[in-house]
């Protein structure tokens, strides 16, 4: 029972970090990123195959693996430059997908659909509940301590700034913000924070493969940002934990349905998520912690 | 209806906690021995999936109506693998930790079972599979692991003595990526460069709803004949544009994505003379008419023929290991599984011959059932057909 309540405990953070640059690159910067799961996918290779084939410590793995992010988020950035609402949308779901399909037929660079199994785990796994613990622990730290940081970047005039961009882009420009650099260091920024994501997530469950960055993850993630509030870190943090509680309370809601077979509780496991959505969208458009106007400052 | 407090929301929140602590309550109890079932009921994989859980259930059912396991009830507990690694993985932790079964029945896609099987062996909890791909066995499982279902490799050089009996000498590999594509177009050029053939091989992505580039790029090869190592619904998009291309070659396919659903979308001379291969369940046999009977089909699918299996033998395993862990069944799986006994074809059988101090030898309805060391089957007999006129004919079990 523990240990289940652990390991959710840490997929919740690892959707956390997901939520968290999500809500970045969609909720303040207005770039609708269909692509997380691209992201989420490039972190976990990078330090999987640093770590499980040339050894490398974990924390270079990791490191490498928040780089990876952000450079995969710069690339896909400023090949999309031009592009606002559902056309960055579909690009970024484009590249999502390239990233499954790279992974899954350059066999030499990534073992193709086999994946990377047996990647070195943070805490040793014959350490009992201290595995499921410890990571819990490190994970969480990554959740606050990105938290910490968006809190910071939001209050400070880079915050307002990209807050302008996403509202206005003429305006913003006007005012003499570069509308390119603004977006580009948003983007990359909330890559690099998938990146840390799919890094944790690799190092958790010791395998990576194409099938874990299905499409199904980012949906997930935009429901559990729009569930918590697209525009606070807070919010973001919220709705990941909530979803997962969400999902998992689900599969025992759907058991103790009488008379239901095995098919019929999966498929409506999969109703009820979608009826959460309509729920939250009807009762909280704005999630269930709304953006806050910041006043300016007395001066 | 929108002003929601702080209090709404601590109100949810609780109402979450308490339906994740419900169940423990509810089966605090320490009566039947539970097992889980991890099959897709959703994604790629829910064409197989649902069949499978059914036919464990039932199965269960009976030996639960025959006295149970040293007088214990079975439970057993369906899961959802969605037909992803990090669904199945939710799914794997809460059968572990929640349900506190000793075993789990039936993952299916490779990627799944490799996400899983760590776990599993490190929790003690038996794990038994129908995924081919060649590594699976490899992993460190620490004998927690079984699979019915022949290693791809084997697989592949059946593909290639057939398409040889056939008179081929190019072969075409068609296939998606999966785990087994490249150790299986490994063994099929293998087994046809040693007849003095020649392969090639394509990989296709299989959410492609047309496949007419890489049919003309195949057929460009001028190949006597194209094995297809892909599932259902790419297949069929596969053999309608070759049909369209008029290839007349000769066209081979597993029997589980060539089935009856991909025979009766088709009409029938698009699918006319395309040969299957499957690992043949042990049609026949008393355990193959039981599968049958319970899921009320003429002829059921492998993998459900394989699941059948792999709950008798975790049956009769705790029975002799007089037990409901899972090291007891890793224990005592190949006792009751092979090496000499009396034959038994269901766990109902083998149980009371076990109570009576004998030893059994299941053969189960998708073959003999007898396992390396690694946990791989090791005799396999696979079902030759060919479709004709619309039906699937069979022509030998070899």
């Amino acid at each position: 029972m523990l240990t289940y309540i652990l390991f959710t405990l840490v997929v919740g953070s690892i959707y956390a970090l997901l939520a968290q640059s999500l809500m970045l690159s969609w909720g303040l910067a207005g770039l609708v990123n269909l692509g997380l799961a691209g992201f989420f996918a490039v972190g976990a290779y990078a330090s999987a195959m640093l770590t499980t084939w040339e050894q490398a410590p974990i924390l270079v793995g990791v490191f490498a693996a928040v780089l990876a992010g952000g450079f995969a988020g710069l690339l896909v950035c400023f090949s999309t430059l031009r592009l606002r609402d559902d056309y960055l949308a579909i690009v970024t779901l484009g590249f999502a997908e390239i990233v499954r399909i790279v992974a899954s037929n350059e066999v030499w660079l990534t073992g193709g659909t086999d994946g990377i199994s047996g990647v070195p785990v943070m805490i040793a796994r014959d350490t009992g509940i201290w595995f499921h613990l410890g990571t819990l622990l490190i994970t969480v730290a990554a959740v606050i301590l990105v938290y910490v940081l968006q809190r910071r970047l939001l209050a400070s005039p880079w915050g307002r700034a990209l807050r302008a961009v996403r509202e206005d882009q003429t305006v913003a420009s006007v005012a003499g913000k570069s509308i390119v650099r603004f977006k580009a260091q948003a983007f990359s920024l909330a890559a690099a924070i998938a990146g840390l994501a799919g890094a944790l997530y690799g190092h958790y469950t010791s395998y990576v493969a194409p099938d874990q960055f299905q499409p199904l993850i980012t949906i997930y993630i935009f429901l559990a940002v729009t569930a918590g509030g697209n525009a606070r870190p807070a919010g973001a943090v919220l709705g990941a934990y909530l979803l997962v509680a969400f999902l998992e309370a689900t599969r025992f809601l759907a058991e103790i349905a009488p008379g239901v077979t095995a098919l019929q509780a999966a498929a409506l496991r999969e109703i009820a998520v979608g009826i959460g959505l309509v729920f939250v969208l009807t009762l909280r458009p704005d999630g269930l912690l709304p953006e806050r106007s910041q006043k300016a400052p007395a001066s | 209806m929108t002003d929601i407090t702080r209090r709404h929301i601590l109100g949810t929140g609780i109402a979450f906690a308490s339906t994740v602590a419900m169940p423990a309550i509810l089966r605090a109890q320490t009566g039947p021995i539970k097992l889980g079932t991890l099959t897709p009921l959703t994604g790629s994989g829910g064409s197989y999936g649902p069949a499978m859980a059914d036919t464990v259930k039932k199965a269960a059912d009976e030996i639960n109506k025959a006295g149970g396991i040293l007088g214990r009830q079975l439970l057993i507990i369906s899961e959802d693998d969605q037909t992803s690694p990090e669904a199945g993985l939710r799914a794997a932790r809460k059968l572990i930790d929640i349900d506190k079964v000793s075993a789990i029945i039936g993952t299916w896609a490779s990627a799944v079972t490799t996400a899983v099987v760590p776990v599993c062996s490190q929790s003690g909890v038996f794990l038994s599979t129908v995924s081919g791909a060649e590594p699976i066995t490899l992993l460190p499982h620490q004998g927690f692991l079984i699979r019915t279902q022949p290693t791809t490799t084997l697989q592949g050089t059946k593909f290639g003595e057939f398409a040889l009996g056939a008179n081929a000498k190019t072969v075409a590999f068609v296939s998606p990526q999966t785990p087994f594509t490249e150790s299986q177009y490994a063994a099929l050029t293998k087994t046809v460069t040693a007849a003095g053939g020649k392969t090639t091989s394509l990989i296709y992505d299989d959410k492609k709803t047309t496949l007419r580039t890489e049919v003309d790029q195949v057929l460009r090869g001028k190949p006597d004949a194209i094995v297809m190592g892909g599932y259902t619904n790419d297949t069929a998009v596969l053999v309608r544009d070759l049909y369209r291309a008029n290839y007349r070659g000769s066209l081979f396919g597993f029997g589980y994505s060539v089935n009856k659903q991909l025979v009766d979308a088709l009409p029938a001379d698009v699918s006319e003379g395309i040969y299957t291969l499957s690992p043949s369940p042990a049609e026949g046999s008393n355990a193959y008419k039981n599968v049958a009977r319970l899921l009320g089909v003429d002829s059921p699918d492998t993998y459900s023929c394989q699941v059948y299996d792999h709950l008798n033998l975790i049956a009769m395993a705790m029975a002799v290991g007089k037990g409901d862990t899972g090291t007891i069944i890793k224990d005592n799986v190949r006792k009751v599984s092979q090496g000499g006994g009396e034959r038994v074809e269901t766990a109902v059988d083998g149980l009371k011959l076990i109570a009576d101090g004998k030893k059994v030898d299941y053969d189960g309805a998708s073959g003999p059932c007898d396992f390396t060391d690694i946990g791989d089957i090791t005799d396999a007999k696979f079902r030759y057909e060919q479709v004709k006129g619309g039906k699937i004919i069979l022509l030998k079990i070899a």
